[in-house]
């Protein structure tokens, strides 16, 4: 809390009227590696010290089967612990397992299980909790997500308090990543509650390396640091989340001091956080992806989910692939980038972000934007502008929608900031190779309700975030999905569901990320969507009142609680 | 129904008519709105289908809305769990936070709200019936001039403008904070320096409540001193010798006061939701800034909550006004 006087000039940059030339970028990029490799000149780090961090939302719940928000996720990483933890450059790590291993059947799997592990309260964490943990998310259908972790466990036993055993349905292939979100809970606790969903878990008793303190919905999360933690103990003594539903209050606050660090800002505010003083800012791709999305109603008639409501009124010529690859090859991505998302973004290629280590398929090239080339394809096949009007109409016989010529209904999520910009882009590059949009926002409701499964829509705009595990998102462009409503597309390739279906049990990693591979190049042939950009991660802190930031962890962030376990007060 | 007693009674009557008219507009309104509930209330709507089945289930979006024709009770709907719910005091649970109860979140939004508009409500009546005084008592007067030309500037002002523009000024030059009510997790050396912490962040918004809401009570109170500057009544008791003070206090005040009653009646049952600029731009977690996150979410339960709480707040504070009518001007209970 320390007011800093400020000029005018700075005033003014805050505000973004004046664009600074001078601005230097800040931002190192250094070798991933050990945790302390930046933790400054002092070498005893300094304990003590409240660290403060503004965010723009809020955990929706303090009882982990319950959150959908990564505010949520965040408060979890750090208040409990997992099985197995996923480190910053993707990799897994021991976290309560110290190893584990599949059995010859390679569908029974066996945690080592550290035996100097206490919960909070003091009591102990035995295999008992991991157990009963795994089975309460497995069977709680109402959770949102977690059910999707153990779903394929048919037994979980512990044979000894150290020992986990876990029999799966079949082979898995992504036992790790299946571990790195069940938040262990104290059994003793938790097996009282009558209904898990409802329960409020206001205690939070976990065994992470920070317990809570106090939490007030909307206004602040407050955690202090675990003493007696069996891993490396935070330096500070307490970290607070703040809320700040305001974007501009949230820099404004990191430029006077009142908080330490502050996450998801606007993009306007990136240059003038550069030129603050003791201020630097971090870019990088998420590990978890986060994607634009725009997609095709592809349904096939007789692939319309009619039970489930289907309408599949899309246009027939979507359904041409040389049409989607003509739209493809005219969207500039770059260009979208750096109008809508002010160059914060890298360029998409399909549902694996290039944060997430090998299983982002390199080597697929993506279509290169090229509008000439689209008109030739769209000439080729027939789609030519016969009466004149710049809009193409399709080759003659072919049923081409209510409007007979290439005009396509454009909907967007109206909760996306950026969607309106986009889609004015998107108006201007589809109209150059002779395909009009007629573009509506939609609030997400709304979308849904006429997306999937009605599939009644032509091209959407939308967004996914995923899992660092490629398996889900790949998920949705699976044909038995068209039925559920998690396919938007309508898509269906055998060849890709039997791909899909294969790394599902292919224990071996890298034979798994060659699959995936396979998979992106079907993506990107049989284009269902357009994944114009991979959103990156933004964080701003203050160098001046804590040091050790780790710039490494950078992929991870906030999703990583070993970074704000490094931190301490500057001397 | 005559006099005084059946005054009220009527009052209170449709009072609560009103209310039940608000409680079934609003069960009715959200639902005519497109989209389902049970895909948006968990606010990602592309929830997977298992868990979106059991949610539907859990909070009854299974059953009909109004009446069940199919099982042998009609009375097992939504509309009718919610009446029976309702009148037990119990608003249910949220949809987008299933393990939180409504009326605890609108209990301590209405709070944190109270402490928001309160002070600046207070301050902006204090000073601008003052302040409306002043001017209409020195008419065309320079300092009439400029209290009529603040007062318009600060009324037509957009309440977000204002609060952006106050958050930078506020937070670039005097440090002051940009959020929150207190710095959290600070150990005060005593009770002076916590309420002095409190002070501080309350400073920006109810500055920015303030100014908006000062501009009207000025111009509505100077333009009523005005009027009854004019009444027969007023130069009589100036024929009588009454000095200034006397005429203000005993015989302009209480008829000046009429007008404002009702203004500030409307104003502060209003300003329960009115609030949700200033709360969005400073980050108050009160009941404008919970309305406006349950509309995005569709959480239904959390919105009927507010809604009746909004009409509540408006309601009670028109029949509180009707009562203080009554009794400074005696004649309104004979009508």
């Amino acid at each position: 809390m320390r007011p800093t006087p400020r000029t005018t000039f700075a005033l003014l940059v805050t505000l973004g009227l004046v664009l600074a030339a001078c601005g230097t970028s800040q931002s190192s990029t250094q070798p991933s590696g050990s945790a302390a490799a930046s933790s400054g000149a002092s070498a005893v780090p300094v304990t003590g010290g409240k660290l403060r961090i503004g965010i723009g939302g809020s955990p929706d719940s303090l009882n982990p089967g319950n959150g959908l928000l990564s505010e949520s996720y965040t408060l979890y990483e750090l208040v409990y612990d997992t099985p197995i933890s996923l480190a910053a450059d993707g990799s897994f790590q021991p976290e309560l397992a110290t190893d584990w291993s599949v059995a010859a059947d390679g569908e029974t799997w066996t945690m080592t299980i550290r035996d100097d592990v206490t919960f909070h309260d003091g009591t102990p964490l035995t295999a008992d909790d991991i157990v009963f943990t795994l089975e309460l998310y497995r069977d709680t259908a109402d959770f949102p997500y977690l059910p999707s972790y153990s779903d394929v466990f048919d037994s979980i036993t512990a044979p000894d308090p150290t020992h986990v055993v876990i029999h799966t349905d079949g082979q898995i292939g992504n036992f790790e990543a299946r571990m790195v979100f069940d938040y262990i809970l104290p059994k003793h606790i938790w097996e009282t509650v009558d209904d898990p969903v409802a329960f409020d878990n206001a205690e939070m008793i976990g065994s992470g390396p920070f317990k809570l303190v106090e939490n007030q919905q909307d206004e602040f999360t407050r955690l202090g640091a675990n003493r007696d933690y069996w891993g490396p103990v935070p330096n500070v003594d307490e970290v607070i989340f703040q809320t700040f539903s305001n974007a501009d209050a949230r820099v404004a606050a990191l430029e006077n001091g009142d908080v330490d660090m502050i996450t998801e800002f606007p993009a306007t505010a990136v240059k003038a956080l550069r030129d603050t003083d003791n201020v630097n800012v971090m870019i990088a791709d998420p590990v978890s992806v986060s994607l634009r999305d725009y997609f095709f109603n592809v349904v096939d008639p007789e692939n319309c989910p009619t039970d489930e409501g289907g309408v599949c009124s899309g246009h027939p010529a979507l359904r041409d692939v040389t049409v989607r690859k003509a739209l493809a090859t005219a969207v500039d991505k770059q260009q979208i980038i750096d109008v809508a998302e002010l160059g914060l973004g890298t360029p998409g290629l399909s549902f694996v972000g290039a944060g997430q280590g090998d299983f982002y398929a390199s080597e697929v090239s993506d279509y290169t934007y090229d509008p000439a080339a689209a008109n030739a394809m769209l000439d080729a096949a027939g789609y030519l502008d016969t009466n004149g009007d710049g809009i193409r109409e399709c080759p003659s016989g072919a049923d081409c929608g209510p409007t007979g010529d290439l005009t396509f209904r454009f909907n967007y999520a109206d909760d996306i900031d950026s969607a309106p910009r986009e889609a004015d882009l998107l108006q201007g590059m589809w109209e150059a190779i002779g395909v009009k949009i007629e573009i509506q926002g939609l609030d997400p409701d709304t979308l849904t309700s006429v997306c999937c499964p009605t599939f009644d829509y032509d091209i959407m705009l939308w967004g996914w975030g995923g899992d660092p595990d490629p398996a889900f998102l790949m998920g949705v462009t699976l044909c038995s999905e068209i039925s559920s409503g998690f396919s938007e597309t309508g898509y269906c390739n055998p060849d890709y569901d039997a791909l899909y279906d294969q790394q599902g049990v292919e224990p071996d990693h890298a034979a798994r990320v060659d699959i995936f591979h396979q998979m992106q190049q079907i993506l990107i042939d049989d284009v269902p969507y357009i994944i114009p950009y991979y959103q990156s991660n933004v964080q701003a802190y203050r160098t001046d009142t804590f040091t050790g930031w780790d710039e490494s962890l950078g992929p991870l962030g906030l999703e990583d609680p070993s970074s704000l376990s490094v931190v301490s007060q500057a001397q | 129904m005559r006099g005084r007693g059946g005054y009220l009674l009527s009052k209170v009557g449709w009072a609560l008519l009103t209310i039940f008219v608000v409680v079934t507009f609003n069960f009715i309104l959200f639902r005519v709105l497109p989209g389902d509930p049970a895909k948006a209330g968990i606010r990602d709507p592309r929830l997977n289908p298992d868990a979106q089945a059991a949610l539907t289930i859990r909070f009854g979006l299974d059953k009909p809305t109004f009446l069940n024709f199919e099982s042998g009770d009609p009375f097992d709907s939504q509309y009718f769990a919610y009446l029976g719910a309702l009148a037990q005091g119990d608003l249910g649970q949220s949809y987008a936070f299933r393990d939180r109860e409504v009326g605890d979140m609108l209990g301590h939004a209405l709070v944190n709200t109270i402490i928001l508009i309160l002070p600046a409500q207070l301050i902006a009546i204090v000073i601008g019936i003052l302040l409306g005084l002043l001017a209409a008592w020195r008419r065309g007067s320079s300092l009439d001039v400029s209290a009529l030309i603040f007062s318009l500037f600060t009324w037509s002002l957009p309440t977000f403008f204002l609060g952006i523009i106050l958050l930078f000024l506020g937070a670039q030059w005097f440090g002051l904070p940009t959020a929150g009510r207190s710095t959290i997790g600070a150990e005060y050396a005593s009770f002076i320096d916590e309420w002095l912490d409190i002070g501080r962040h309350l400073l920006l918004p109810t500055l920015t409540f303030t100014l908006v809401l000062l501009g009207e009570y000025m111009l509505i109170m100077r333009s009523s001193v005005i009027d009854i500057f004019s009444e027969d009544y007023i130069l009589t008791a100036k024929a009588k010798g009454l000095s200034t003070y006397r005429i203000i206090k005993d015989h302009a005040m209480r008829n000046a006061m009429l007008p404002m009653v009702t203004l500030i009646a409307l104003n502060l049952g209003f300003s329960v939701s009115g609030a949700i600029q200033v709360e969005s731009v400073f980050s108050w977690p009160g009941i404008g800034a919970l309305t406006v996150q349950a509309v995005g979410q569709r959480d239904y339960p959390v919105l009927q909550g507010a809604f009746l709480l909004l009409a509540l707040a408006v309601v009670i504070a028109n029949l509180i006004a009707e009562l203080i009518y009554g009794w400074l001007d005696p004649r309104v209970t004979e009508a």
